[in-house]
């Protein structure tokens, strides 16, 4: 979402930048130009918008090489995850732990009176909740790579709404290495930097982290009225073994670098699409000029050229100075 | 297994949870009891956490040097910055932007944060002079930022025995 939201931005502001580069060039065109002169404008506006071209080409290819390096190498990492780290008795266990906290803590919730005490087990539930759907998800996969036919051991718990979460999500894991994607996510809800006494709420906590918080909670209530007596041991257990799990797959996973190459290959992929997009401007702008506006010029169309010209040509000049400043930030990453 | 020392701080840190104070102040005000309960976790916690590092970093001496450390690295650990002021022999004193009394609802009113204030670094040094044996640390907390002042002052001493 946000990244469509950034694509339109981006869109906007060019299309703003070249309306105004537009209006400027038009309005400051010279007042007379010979044949010869727009002819050999165009010529090397052409020029340079084929040199930009092979530059960013190039620098597709090397993306794109980078892009697939790093995609053979999670790929060739995630079965072993799935059959080790993820199986099928771990996922279902971590799993209806996962369901056990969710639905203690809708509870929890319902009967705070406190605001504070009710959104940390609210927050609980989310982070919960989201857990589950990426286990389902996992389980869903692993099923299908050992030709079981699906369970709905989790997913048949889940409303409508998160069923279409989960739904959206199983589709999102196209490749073998965006599984790794949805073990990385779980293991970021469950452990996080752990924070001062305090969880700001504006801060994104562990869901290990609320969960002790709510055991310190629920311990002190336990010693004021006894009203948490016998929660808090469940809850207790199941926090330790998720911990347990999901503790030794975080590990795993750090030592694998799978947090650091995932990051990469997100890099890469932002930098292909951008690429890709630069690629087709300095395709349309050439071809525009050659076959559109070359084959038209002629003494008699000179005046009629003369601002569109004009525009071209600075618009070149915008492509190397963008190109520049691009390759500047490409360094800089 | 977990072999280097800040994976086994790591794992103590998250052994000892200190409780969430934004959460448990609202509820101890409006059940109007349970302050002595919260005192005991805090002591708790912070008993098990002076000593676990003690024990991993091996700091056996009982000095404001050994106090700095602990609480340098236990800072480090949570994300919470901290500026020196002072250390010495005798003298330890940081400034803290940050406390988690400035995290407690806009509803608890500043008398009760500043007895929570009191309650929470009363324990610690309460913990601190247990933990090192020391019975001639004194500490004072100016809270400054309860006040709504930018940066609180923690001063650590040790006073001679009479």
């Amino acid at each position: 979402m946000n990244r469509i939201k950034n694509s339109l931005v981006l869109v906007s502001v060019l299309l703003i930048v070249t309306f105004i580069v537009f209006i400027l060039a038009w309005l400051n065109s010279p007042e007379y130009a010979s044949y010869i002169d727009l002819q050999t404008v165009l010529t090397t506006s052409t020029a340079t918008f084929g040199t930009i071209l092979g530059i960013i080409t190039a620098g597709l290819m090397f993306t794109q090489g980078r892009f697939s390096e790093l995609s053979s190498e999670l790929s060739e990492k995630s079965p072993n995850y799935l059959m080790k780290e993820f199986s099928l008795e771990k996922i279902q266990s971590i799993g209806n732990r996962l369901l056990f906290l969710q639905k203690t803590y809708v509870r929890l919730a319902e009967a705070a009176t406190v605001v504070e005490e009710k959104s940390l087990y609210q927050r609980i539930v989310a982070k919960a909740t989201s857990m589950i759907v990426d286990s389902a998800v996992l389980l869903d996969l692993e099923l299908k790579q050992k030709g079981f036919p699906e369970s709905a051991l989790l997913a048949s718990e889940m409303g409508s709404t998160l069923y279409k979460v989960y739904e959206k999500r199983r589709k999102n894991v196209k490749k073998e290495w965006h599984m790794l994607k949805t073990i990385k996510q779980i293991v970021d809800v469950w452990e996080a930097p752990a924070s001062f006494f305090v969880n700001r709420p504006s801060e994104k906590s562990a869901l290990h982290s609320d969960l002790n918080n709510s055991i310190s909670i629920l311990k002190l209530k336990e010693n004021i009225d006894k009203s948490s007596a016998g929660i808090r041991a469940g809850i207790e257990e199941a926090t330790e073994n998720v911990e347990d799990e999901i503790g030794r797959i975080g590990e795993r996973l750090r030592k694998d670098r799978i947090p650091q190459l995932l990051s990469q290959i997100e890099q890469a992929s932002v930098l292909r699409g951008k690429y890709f997009y630069l690629t087709l401007v300095f395709i349309a702008v050439p071809f525009l000029i050659n076959l559109l506006i070359l084959p038209q010029l002629s003494e008699a169309t000179v005046v009629f050229f003369r601002q569109i010209v004009s525009v071209t040509s600075l618009l070149s000049v915008m492509g190397v100075v963008f190109l520049l400043l691009y390759i500047h930030k490409i360094l800089n990453v | 297994m977990k072999n280097t020392a800040e994976e086994r701080i790591k794992v103590l840190l998250k052994k000892h949870t200190y409780p969430p104070l934004e959460v448990i102040i609202p509820i101890l005000q409006k059940a109007g009891r349970g302050e002595q309960e919260l005192s005991a976790q805090l002591y708790a916690t912070e008993v098990g956490v002076i000593k676990g590092m003690r024990e991993i970093l091996g700091l056996k001496e009982n000095d404001l040097k050994t106090l700095a450390k602990i609480f340098g690295v236990m800072m480090a650990h949570y994300g919470q910055k901290f500026e020196p002021i002072e250390l010495s022999e005798s003298r330890f004193s940081v400034g803290i932007r940050d406390c988690p009394m400035m995290h407690v609802g806009k509803d608890v009113g500043v008398n009760v944060k500043s007895k929570f204030c009191d309650l929470v670094c009363s324990n610690g040094l309460s913990a601190l002079k247990d933990s090192f044996g020391q019975d001639n640390i004194v500490c004072s907390w100016d809270k400054a930022l309860i006040k709504g002042g930018g940066k609180c002052k923690l001063v650590f001493e040790l006073v001679k025995s009479k």
